[in-house]
């Protein structure tokens, strides 16, 4: 086996609540393909871990396996400690697994008040605690209160991942997963992105981010894991894998 | 042909278009939701709407209930009707290809249409209230005051139907889900049930067409095909995916029929229909209104 599973280092203190999210020897395939091997990943309430690793890693496909879109041949999925295992996407944003996917997917013929309130779908506390979340999706996006009643589908690309993110938020999740958090954006629109990351993470959020600037994501997280060719090849603190040999000449090119 | 030269007559065409077109509305309504959203070409809709008919045929013989009272009633069974098909047939082939829906649906139309000329035999049948007879006399012009009722119906229940799909949470999963499958499943709406609330919302709608005709024009087992083939033209004429594109196609499709019929003879009727969708395919193929996702 490839990979040995990333033990947590002991200068976090949050180790010591139980894990969020906890994956146990995940096999994941595309009918006779399979994509990912044995994968082991887990995350602590509070904490933002980076998913990194070239193109057609396996990357978005393991953030399919944990938000139910895609059923893992073997392997576990736990959420706050109960099993999610081949259960539909409904029953992971009910535990309060959110994935803002590849490529936005907003709803293009709705205005980006609907698609914001489309985030808010499956929660069950209240209009009030909805409203109030409304509020600060658009403290964070000055930019996006301008367009609310705009179709989704005419914002430019940097807009629509705002909203994207927006919508994710609105769902209040206890994890929030990003995939390709700043592909095809301006390099303001990046900073912007990540500064508004680093909001949501001051605010106590959970994420996991997946970002081809592989700098950029290790400085943003405080753990990360490397995916190659389906395996977790490295995890750990972010420190440490940036300081890393093999890292830094495979991915950094340095 | 000196009879459109006369001056009550195309006044009296137009009105009469518009007053079969609101019918036709509310034909293809259904039809469009589940074509749009659902990517199913429903070739049992017009099965749907004969059995609305005969519901409602049914219920005012044994109890003289008025027929646009019954209305909710038919619509209710047939969304149960339809709702159970999806869940229990349809939902089995979800984001199957086209082909494999059509031969689903055509079997399910086969199946209904052969059952109910066993049932109900192929006898003629029409509802007639007591105030059938009557009509409002505007000039030379004359509306009959059941397709009249027929029409503003037609137009209420489209109203509602915008409201529903633009202002509940359902409406908007929906839509949602006609719009992104795989982001309408990260939202957590629940798929497979929202499939069959939106096939039995277009049996709903089927059911309501077939109270309306039941109410304004004779009908017998056999009428299905003949309204799916309408409610096709009418989604390719006014353009698939909103609601206001349906009520344009089926109010123009009244008008083009109607007058068509008369300046042609009643006898091209099809042939009309016909007509329209080869022109329409030719140099319109997203429909007047263009494609759309409804809203
Ligand atoms: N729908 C699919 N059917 C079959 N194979 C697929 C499908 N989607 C992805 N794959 C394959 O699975 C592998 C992993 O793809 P995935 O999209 O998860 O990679 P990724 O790390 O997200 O890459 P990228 O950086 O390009 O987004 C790739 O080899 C890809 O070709
Ligand atoms: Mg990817």
């Amino acid at each position: 086996m490839m990979a040995s599973p990333p033990t947590p280092t002991t200068t976090d203190t949050r180790r010591d609540a139980p894990p969020l999210l906890e994956v146990r020897g995940l096999n994941v395939a595309y009918g006779d393909v399979q994509v990912l091997w044995d994968v082991d990943l887990v995350i602590y309430p509070g904490e933002t871990v980076a998913l990194v690793g070239s193109n057609g890693a396996g990357k978005s496909t393991l953030l399919n396996a944990l938000s139910g879109l895609m059923n893992p041949l073997s392997g576990s999925i736990r959420v706050n400690g109960a099993d999610l295992t081949h259960q539909p996407s409904r029953r992971f944003v009910h535990a309060g697994i959110c994935h803002v996917p590849q490529g936005r997917r907003l709803f293009v013929g709705m205005t980006v008040r609907e698609n914001l309130m489309m985030g808010a779908f499956s929660r069950t506390d209240g209009a009030a605690a909805i409203r109030q979340d409304f509020a600060q999706v658009l403290a964070l996006f000055p930019r996006v209160e301008e367009r609310l009643n705009q179709l989704a589908g005419k914002l430019s690309g940097g807009e629509q991942q705002m909203v994207a993110i927006g919508r994710g938020l609105m769902a209040r999740p206890h994890l929030l997963m990003i995939d390709e958090l700043s592909l095809g954006l301006s390099p303001i629109m990046v900073d912007t992105i990540f500064d508004v990351i680093k909001t949501v993470q001051a605010q106590g959020r959970t994420m996991l981010i997946v970002e081809q600037d592989i700098q950029a994501a290790l400085e943003q997280a405080s753990r990360g894991y490397v995916l190659d060719t389906g395996h977790i090849t490295h995890g750990g603190a972010s420190a440490d894998l940036l300081a890393s040999d093999a890292i830094r000449t495979a991915y950094l090119g340095i | 042909m000196d009879f459109l030269l006369h001056p009550s007559f195309w006044p009296q065409q137009i009105v009469n278009g518009l007053l079969i077109g609101g019918v036709y509305v509310l034909v293809a309504l259904g039809f469009s939701i589940v074509w749009g959203i659902l990517n199913i070409v429903n070739l049992a809709h017009g099965a749907f709407i004969m059995l609305g008919a005969f519901i409602t045929f049914f219920i005012w013989d044994a109890t003289n209930l008025d027929p646009f009272l019954v209305l909710p009633i038919a619509a209710a069974i047939l969304f149960v009707i339809g709702y159970a098909t999806q869940a229990g047939i349809i939902n089995f082939v979800v984001r199957a290809p086209l082909l494999v829906t059509l031969l689903l649906t055509f079997g399910i139309e086969i199946f209904v249409t052969n059952l109910a000329l066993y049932k109900w035999k192929a006898d003629i049948r029409s509802v007639s209230p007591s105030y059938a007879g009557q009509s409002i006399e505007l000039g030379s012009t004359i509306i009959p005051i059941t397709k009249l009722g027929a029409l503003g119906l037609a137009c209420a229940i489209t109203g509602l139907l915008a409201l529903f799909m633009t202002r509940t949470k359902i409406g908007a999963s929906i839509r949602a889900m006609g719009m992104d499958l795989t982001a309408a499943r990260l939202m957590g709406v629940n798929i497979p049930r929202t499939y069959a609330l939106t096939f039995g919302l277009g049996a709903a709608l089927a059911a309501a067409a077939g109270t309306l005709i039941s109410a304004t024009q004779p009908f017998d087992p056999s009428i299905g095909s003949s309204y799916t083939i309408r409610a096709f033209v009418i989604c390719v004429l006014g353009g698939l995916g909103s609601i206001p594109a349906v009520l344009v196609g089926g109010l123009l499709f009244g008008l083009i029929e109607t007058i068509g019929s008369v300046v042609l003879g009643a006898g091209y009727k099809d042939a009309i229909t016909f007509l329209v969708l080869v022109l329409l395919l030719v140099f319109r193929p997203n429909g007047l209104m263009g494609k759309e996702y409804y809203r």
